[in-house]
């Protein structure tokens, strides 16, 4: 009927690339600017939380000796710490994203899932940074300690285990995002979920599956393969094989074809619930 | 391509009342409606526009005007595919810009410039098209220096022609403006004008949703009213404004009327205002040179012994235009209580084409008393030929001094009316 949301979904994102690209940047300049430490900050937040947890598990609590990991506690933890910090800023930042931009929503046309998009773009640029200090610290353990890092061509698969996530990430994301335009208290139930959350994944301590109800949620979670996978590829070696990392691809292309499907259905409420 | 927008028979309904603003409303209303507390609690809704059709075609400026809530912004937002019509369809054939919101996408932290790139994209150019249309831009936004300044630091105004500069470079099919001019100095709404004139004459077809009936009737070719969601009239501008006006001004004016604050109580009541042409026939439109009668009639419920009246003119964009004043020419009238009539001679009415408004007020002039007063709802047209804009029709020659001579078109061409009165 109307000549701009008959379009088929794809061609339309793809003609509007530029426009998310530059909103994008403009959620990165608008960051940075007026902080003095700037880009630095994508690194020194999960690097804060990392020291933090290493000071909780090897000196409060003591438990590292029974946590069961093969390397250094500070590179378990900054290798679930990074993804993890990708995955809740996107969501923390999607599920914000229509109302905050409340005055594009209802002034302007274009297609609607740019801005949980933008978010998680911008989220990645951090991921980015803050995954390339990984570099740094991966050498420090090498040759500081007696844990050594061995390259393997596992790592080609690090980009396949980003897009699996960034995939998942979106179809939440946009799930969230409408939610959140209908009903704001969406945005206060993550805040805690999250957090929740972080704890049932294998972020900052391993998971095993020993058959309780512990183990059943970890299965059930996709985020759980996903760290598990950056952690096996980039310091293990090896590619993660078996149903976890399987079924964690399915989930999270059921939820982005649905998350996109539910959006896109419901987009042209948007302007007039905002 | 004959037509560049088409709506046929669009309509768009809204609720009245709030949605369930938290999950906890929702929560609980769906609980009752579970336990079946809750019988069918439809919000009822409403008809923001209702069987609106209306085409334009490329290189066509269309102006709608109306009052607040007739739907203008809503046709707009249907247009522009922010909002989906609940019945008909809406054709737009090419590339569709806004000028709804321009400022809408800024960030007061990012710089002019950087702001032009965001704008640029949220209007759907690209970046190299932006790049290579960015010295126009600033040029035409006049910000100059201050184009590297955080945008939060600009006036309002600097922002409001940064986003229009935008705006204005972007290469439309069809571009709808919404009341964006209204801000910026003289000097800037002058270039948007120029700037939207050139653009329709290149092809463009425009939508201009404004209050500015002056603005509207110097750019657009036909003119559509838009009442309670209706489409109420399409014509020429200066019909469609004069339509408009009649209708809100009798609306303005029967409520009013009703409880003037400034009568309270009613010791008179104006019955009538009617304009006379040459022939003394009743008009409604007159030619500035043509000489016009106006009477007004009246009812006393009392005897005023000198009594004054007087009537006031505005154009329809609102600029006072004349005073008449009985008293300042002297003249008091003895009205016993009763039923009376006025005449007002006038030799010409040298103003500018358009619609004009009169008031009638009746003054007791010994106590200084409002008698009655009726709102501006008497309406006269001035028709000019088109000769001009301006508030004036001014008769006057033209002649040529020894070095040029004249050429005439006809055997000779000026506005000759009977000289005019001075005021005293």
């Amino acid at each position: 009927m109307h000549a701009a949301s008959a379009s088929n979904p794809f061609s339309e994102l793809i003609r509007y690339r530029q426009l998310l690209a530059s909103l994008i940047w403009r959620d990165l300049r608008v960051r940075y600017k007026q902080s003095l430490l700037g880009m630095a900050w994508a690194v020194l937040l999960p690097m804060s939380m990392m020291l933090i947890f290493t000071f909780v598990f090897t000196r409060a609590v003591k438990v590292v000796g029974g946590l069961d990991i093969t390397m250094p506690y500070p590179l378990f933890a900054y290798t679930g710490l990074v993804p993890w910090t990708f995955f809740s800023a996107s969501l923390l930042g999607s599920v914000n994203s229509l109302v905050a931009n409340r005055n594009l929503v209802t002034k302007v046309y274009f297609p609607r899932e740019v801005f949980p998009f933008s978010s998680i773009g911008s989220a990645f640029a951090d991921f980015f940074i803050a995954g390339s200090v990984l570099v740094g610290l991966i050498g420090y353990f090498h040759y500081g300690t007696r844990w050594t890092f061995v390259p393997t061509t596992a790592l080609a698969f690090v980009p396949v285990i980003v897009l699996v996530q960034a995939v998942f990430t979106a179809g939440l994301g946009m799930l969230l995002a409408m939610a959140n335009l209908f009903y704001r208290d969406v945005r206060q139930l993550l805040g805690v979920a999250i957090q929740l959350w972080m704890f049932l994944t294998c972020v900052v301590y391993p998971i095993k599956n020993d058959g309780s109800w512990w183990g059943i949620v970890a299965v059930c979670n996709p985020m759980t393969p996903i760290i598990k996978a950056y952690r096996q590829c980039i310091l293990e070696g090896t590619i993660p094989a078996g149903g976890a990392f399987v079924s964690a691809c399915v989930t999270a292309a059921c939820t982005f074809v649905i998350g996109w499907w539910a959006f896109r259905k419901m987009s042209h409420k948007f302007a007039e619930c905002i | 391509m004959a037509v560049a927008v088409q709506f046929s028979n669009v309509g768009k309904k809204f609720r009245r009342g709030a949605v369930h603003e938290s999950l906890r409303d929702l929560l609980a209303s769906t609980g009752r409606r579970i336990i079946g507390r809750e019988v069918h609690n439809k919000r009822p809704t409403f008809w923001a526009l209702r069987d609106l059709s209306f085409d334009i075609a490329p290189g066509e400026a269309l102006g709608i005007i109306g009052p607040n809530g007739a739907g203008k912004s809503t046709a707009l937002k249907l247009l522009a595919g922010i909002l989906r019509a609940d019945e008909g369809t809406i054709h737009v054939n090419g590339r569709l810009a806004a000028l709804i919101e321009v400022n809408a996408g800024m960030h007061g932290d990012l710089t002019g410039m950087e702001n032009i790139f965001l704008t640029g994209a949220i209007m759907g150019m690209s970046r190299g098209e932006i790049k290579s249309k960015l010295d126009d831009i600033i040029e035409f936004s006049g910000i100059g220096d201050f184009i590297h300044t955080p945008v939060k630091r600009y006036s309002t105004g600097m922002q409001a022609r940064l986003g229009f500069s935008t705006a204005a470079h972007v290469s439309p099919d069809v571009l709808l403006v919404d009341e964006v001019l209204s801000v910026g100095d003289v000097a800037f709404r002058h270039r948007c004008e120029e700037r939207m004139r050139e653009m329709v004459d290149s092809g463009v077809a425009l939508i201009f949703v404004t209050h500015n009936l002056e603005q509207m009737r110097s750019i657009c070719h036909r003119t559509l009213v838009l009442d309670g969601g209706q489409n109420a009239f399409v014509g020429s501008p200066t019909d469609a404004v004069g339509h408009y006006l009649k209708a809100t001004m009798t609306r303005v004016g029967e409520m009013s009327y009703v409880d003037n604050p400034r009568t309270g109580k009613t010791d008179g009541r104006v019955l009538g205002m009617k304009f006379r042409g040459a022939d003394g026939g009743e008009v409604e439109c007159v030619r500035p040179s043509e000489p016009l009668t106006m009477e007004i009639g009246f009812e006393l419920d009392r005897d005023v012994e000198r009594l004054t009246v007087e009537t006031a003119i505005r154009r329809d964009g609102g600029e006072m235009m004349v005073s008449l004043n009985s008293r300042h020419q002297g003249i008091t009238f003895n009205a016993p209580r009763g039923r009376h009539d006025v005449r007002i001679e006038l030799p010409a009415f040298p103003l500018g084409g358009g619609n004009y408004f009169a008031i009638v007020r009746l003054w007791d002039a010994d106590r200084t008393e409002l008698l009655a007063e009726t709102p501006y709802k008497f309406m006269l047209q001035v028709d000019d030929e088109g000769k001009g804009t301006g508030l004036l029709t001014l008769p006057h020659e033209w002649s040529a001094l020894k070095t040029i001579e004249p050429m005439l078109a006809n055997q000779k061409q000026s506005v000759d009316p009977a000289p005019l009165e001075t005021c005293p």
